[in-house]
């Protein structure tokens, strides 16, 4: 992968300029009530903490409002951010912007989070405290396609795609498109004119994109697999990649699933491509082979399905989706080293614990579960370190380091035939880096297996404030690779 | 009663059989007989009394989501003491 990234040079030797270091986080930590102690700090993938002071506060009440937020034209109310980070999501709905601060929604492969953005250099911003249900990411975000890039590389372009419709987006506002171009003439199979979903691999330069019925639960689908000589991603407009297809295949099916809006698209560096839905409160994925068969050529999804359909094979309960409201869409996200991917949604109502599929996106056809069960005080899982996710947790930072649930896969571990090693941490000790020969972790069955997150010390905190509750947030710039982080072991 | 998988931690695991076992198998999961009708979220192995404990047990979904807000509530304020205390026990320190 890593030399899928050097693409701008003669001799292979020159970055991409979209190659990021591996993944940071923030981590925004507030006393009780938020108004007196606050602290955001932002740390690498080694938990260094690589942010800039940005303000102060003082344990007075003169402080109720410090630093960079005390702009009135972004304060909220006295406290600002202060108690409204402190939902559990316990009962809480939609109604409000402060019950998604640590929904597991907030995140996903995009740089741009839910609800706020967050820099590099430790400044978080909120997009919105009281027209949420207008803002891109609460309505439209679904209509988002999902990409598999190369190695250290996040979607710095916003393709949507809407009915026949492809339109060039500039993130998480509502300002003019940039670019729309209507691709209907190129369709081999107008039955379903309803798109809901779409996926993109840089490396093969495929665009496949599931039709359906409807925007909510009809079952027909018809999936295009669009084949071009271009990169949609180094493209100026849209059309030039539908003017230089190599090729282009359908096939029907149907496809059952709660709401449309739910699908996401995963396209393999094989040409396996993984399609997967929250449905109700379980999910399903399969995978299709959508390497190029001919004209006329399996045009039915049976011929071109692995296996059958597989459920969510870990522990569920009552859980949101897109058919409880368009923000509640099922969300994609990938690894720094873009080998595996993660189709996910909460376990539990609003956005606590995760239910999801991993799968290697060299081989879509190797699949697992993924599944948390927390029900209180969740966190957004965020890319982290080479090949892994961490997070899930806001437990309070009273008397113990603070823990997060983590867990790696092997960026090499792509044969659907093998069981997928998940690598997991620990919370002390000697299993920190266990005196034993033993794998810390688990092994688990391609298609059929579910691996249960254990969390893990981050030795980040450990303070006396039963009432911090951290926020994990994502930050939309992880530097430039290779810049100033020496985490990557001579890569 | 239904058969349900739990972690060795006695976190709601799977409910699939062909999962379980499996996992069982990998000393990953314990197998246990729980109510039926109950959201899994409900639902925790305790590893020593070797025995399925139900939260809000006797309730319906509602009653248990009522519940947990009730005893959400409370915990902020037992933790908002134990904040204060600790608070004060560091200044006079």
């Amino acid at each position: 992968m890593s030399n899928l990234s050097k693409i701008f040079g003669s001799a292979g030797t020159t970055t991409d300029p979209r190659k990021e270091g591996m993944p940071l986080f923030g981590l925004w930590g507030a006393e009780g009530s938020g108004n007196t102690i606050t602290n955001y700090r932002v740390f690498d993938s080694a938990f260094r903490d690589v942010g800039s002071p940005w303000g102060g506060a003082t344990g007075t009440t003169s402080n109720y409002r410090f630093g960079i937020l005390a702009d009135a034209s972004h304060a909220y109310t006295k406290e600002d951010h202060g108690s409204n980070l402190m939902a559990n999501h316990t009962t809480e709905t939609y109604s409000s912007y402060v019950n998604f601060q640590k929904s597991i929604y907030q995140i996903d492969q995009y740089p741009h989070c839910f609800m706020y953005s967050a820099s590099r250099d430790g400044h978080v911003a909120w997009q919105s405290y009281h027209q949420f249900t207008s803002s891109y990411e609460y309505q439209v975000g679904w209509t988002k396609i999902n990409q598999v890039l190369p190695e250290g590389c996040r979607p710095r372009r916003m393709f949507c795609n809407r009915r026949y419709s492809m339109r060039e987006k500039s993130g998480n506002n509502s300002l003019a498109s940039i670019d729309h171009y209507d691709y209907s003439s190129h369709l081999l199979n107008t039955d379903n004119d309803y798109c809901s979903s779409t996926g993109y691999n840089e490396k093969n330069k495929m665009l496949v994109m599931v039709h359906s019925g409807n925007e909510s639960d009809s079952s027909a689908k018809t999936v295009h697999i669009f084949k071009s000589s271009k990169d949609l991603n180094s493209i100026v407009r849209i059309k030039e990649f539908f003017d230089n297809l190599e090729w282009t295949e359908y096939f029907t099916d149907s496809w059952s699933t709660q709401n449309n809006k739910d699908w996401v698209t995963v396209v393999g560096n094989n040409c396996w491509v993984g399609f997967g839905s929250k449905n109700s409160n379980s999910k399903k994925y399969c995978a299709f082979d959508c390497n190029q068969k001919g004209v006329g050529v399996d045009l039915t999804g049976a011929s071109r399905r692995y296996l059958d359909w597989q459920n969510f094979a870990g522990s569920t309960t009552t859980s949101y989706g897109a058919s409880s409201g368009h923000q509640y869409y099922t969300r994609f996200n990938t690894t720094w080293d873009g080998t595996w991917g993660l189709i996910f949604s909460p376990y539990y109502y609003y956005g606590c614990g995760i239910n999801a599929f991993a799968m290697s996106l060299e081989n879509p056809r190797k699949f697992i579960s993924i599944n948390q069960t927390r029900t209180d005080y969740p966190n957004p899982y965020v890319a982290w370190n080479r090949t892994g996710f961490h997070g899930g947790s806001a437990a309070n930072t009273d008397g113990e380091s603070w823990q997060t649930y983590s867990f790696s896969f092997d960026p090499t571990d792509s044969d659907h035939t093998v069981d997928t090693k998940v690598f997991m941490g620990s919370t002390s000790g000697d299993s920190t880096m266990p005196d034993n020969n033993s794998h810390v972790g688990g092994s688990f069955t391609n298609k059929t297996g579910n691996c249960s997150l254990a969390n893990s010390y981050t030795q980040l905190t450990g303070g006396y404030y039963s009432t911090c509750y951290p926020v994990m947030m994502g930050i939309n710039w992880w530097g430039q690779y290779g810049a100033a982080d020496q985490s990557y072991g001579g890569k | 009663m239904a058969i349900y998988y739990f972690t060795n931690a006695g976190e709601p695991c799977t409910p699939f059989e062909e999962t379980g076992e499996d996992l069982m198998k990998k000393g990953l999961a314990i197998k246990a007989t729980v109510p039926d009708g109950i959201e899994s979220w409900r639902l925790s192995y305790d590893t020593a009394a070797k025995a399925v404990v139900v939260y809000a047990e006797g309730k319906d979904e509602e009653g248990a989501i009522a519940q947990k807000a009730t005893d959400a509530a409370a915990q902020l304020v037992t933790d908002k003491e134990k904040t204060d205390a600790d608070t004060a026990a560091r200044l006079e320190s």
